[in-house]
């Protein structure tokens, strides 16, 4: 794609609201255009282009950089190469592998509070105040970070069809 | 096995139900799908002949399809409910035919009367003027009014009695909180421990009930018909159960159906509420015990958009509401956790 991911949100929900909106109806129809541009909102804010996507892009551009490369090596044409991005594979995690992961903890969060409430009688008081206080920040950070990245929900127009 | 309705082939299915019931032939128009409602679905039925004449009437069917939020269903709470109701004070739509056969109409249904009336809308930007007073004020009494009424429901003599399962004024709210852990277990698409803290706080601090009671479960704005200031009917029975009263009532004070107001389903101020409620059920309304089933209330409520969530993400369905919804679990969370944190 040749534009922002955030430039193409915004394109859709205009041509949502301008040109289909505008020729719709139908109270449940105009329900569920509200209920797509809700969702596109929460894209602008919370995502962006896939990294496997992009992964897959660089690789197929690896591949044909490296192999310019090597069909060059030794050859005295080489130094009249324009300088070529570093080889290597990018440091970067694949989302998937970072929900698995966030899941992972969460998990783990939710087996200590059980944990806690089995131990708590043996433990000492501060420890157990400790430990909770510990995993309520954590629970509370990351709704915190999941409120920051959510848009205003669009229910009444979901459920009407239709806003002010 | 999920099963797609097709509404343009619903009339004719209809048809043949109708007929066989009332055995006579009835004739069945063009059904109408209403936009409202995230499980059920409703139709308005256009049906001729049910008397034998070649009148039309219009009836409700409410389908309860086998891939909605917290599906599989059974229409029978809702009739169970809704008959027990007629003739008490509580406005409800006449409960008609119904059946748990998926055969007929492709999923659990029930037909119910057409009640005339609008729904006030909940859900309304913070720009959105309030109800003009007078009407606000007519309304406000007969919903506190129909809420106690239904509280007060002798319902151990009345049909709905088939759904006590042993429930008593002490068990009431760990059996609540027991079915609602036991939903979000099934429908969470991933783990939330904000939510498995709540569900052990309110383990931990079960009140007793001041009597069981039929509880709506979903009473609030939005969920009642008027005309011309007089609420016509209470809608939307399906998460009707016997519980603690207080239950309805932290669930209609709930801050997202205020609607940006300080009124509880934009209609009523709060201590007015209760007190009013109060008076007319014949019990003292326990502040403790409200805020605990508003603190469960907001668990249900993010429940309610774990489910939306799976719903949409196993391709269930493609209401794109769905996950719209999905995206606000973290919304009735951090107000579960204020609103506990706020307990005394």
């Amino acid at each position: 794609m040749n534009n922002s991911f955030a430039r193409l949100i915004d394109g859709m929900n205009a041509t949502l609201r301008s040109e289909v909106l505008s020729r719709l109806d139908d109270e449940f129809a105009r329900g569920q255009v509200f209920g797509v541009i809700n969702l596109l909102n929460t894209f602008k804010v919370r995502a962006d282009w896939s990294a496997g996507f992009l992964l897959e892009q660089l690789a197929v551009q690896r591949t044909a950089l490296d192999g310019v490369a090597a069909l060059m090596q030794g050859r005295p044409e080489a130094a009249t190469l324009p300088a070529l991005p570093p080889p290597g594979v990018p440091a970067s995690v694949p989302i998937a592998e970072l929900l698995a992961q966030r899941d992972s903890a969460n998990r783990a969060i939710g087996d200590l509070l059980g944990w806690l409430d089995a131990q708590r009688a043996q433990l000492p008081p501060q420890v157990a105040a400790d430990i909770e206080h510990l995993l309520r920040t954590a629970m509370r950070s990351e709704l915190a970070i999941e409120l920051k990245n959510s848009p205003r929900p669009l229910f009444a127009e979901m459920s009407s069809g239709s806003e002010d | 096995m999920t099963t797609l309705i097709d509404d343009t082939a619903l009339a004719p299915k209809i048809a043949d139900y109708l007929t066989t019931q009332l055995g006579h032939a009835v004739t069945v128009g063009a059904v109408r799908r209403f936009p409202v409602g995230f499980s059920w679905l409703t139709y308005a039925v256009p049906v001729t002949g049910i008397d034998g004449t070649d009148a039309t009437q219009e009836l409700i069917l409410r389908l309860g399809p086998d891939y909605g939020l917290f599906a599989p269903y059974s229409a029978g709470p809702q009739v169970l409910s809704m008959q027990s109701l007629e003739g008490s004070a509580v406005p409800v739509p006449r409960a008609y035919w119904s059946s748990e056969d998926p055969s007929i109409l492709g999923a659990p249904f029930m037909f119910c009367e057409k009640v005339s009336g609008d729904a006030v809308v909940p859900w309304v930007s913070a720009s959105e003027p309030g109800l003009e007073e007078g009407y606000r004020k007519r309304l406000a009494e007969q919903f506190i009014d129909a809420l106690a009424a239904l509280h007060c429901v002798p319902w151990q003599s009345k049909p709905v009695a088939a759904m006590a399962h042993g429930i008593t004024a002490e068990n009431a709210a760990l059996r609540n909180v027991e079915y609602w852990e036991s939903q979000i277990a099934r429908w969470a698409l991933r783990p939330y421990p904000q939510a498995e803290w709540g569900l052990r706080w309110l383990k931990a601090h079960c009140p007793v009930a001041p009597r069981v009671a039929i509880v709506h479960g979903d009473y609030r704005t939005g969920n009642f018909l008027e005309q011309g200031g007089r609420i016509t009917a209470i809608l939307d029975w399906e998460l009707v159960h016997l519980g603690d009263p207080h239950e309805d009532l932290g669930w209609a004070s709930l801050p997202m159906y205020m609607g940006g107001s300080k009124l509880i389903c934009r209609l009523a101020e709060p201590d007015w509420f209760y007190a009013r409620y109060a008076e007319k059920a014949g019990f003292e309304v326990s502040m403790r015990s409200v805020r605990y089933y508003q603190a469960l209330s907001l668990l249900k409520l993010a429940a309610t958009h774990m489910a939306a969530a799976r719903c949409f993400e196993e391709g269930r369905f493609n209401d794109m509401r769905m996950p719209a919804m999905g995206s606000q679990i973290a919304t009735c969370l951090r107000q579960m956790e204020k609103t506990i944190e706020a307990a005394p």
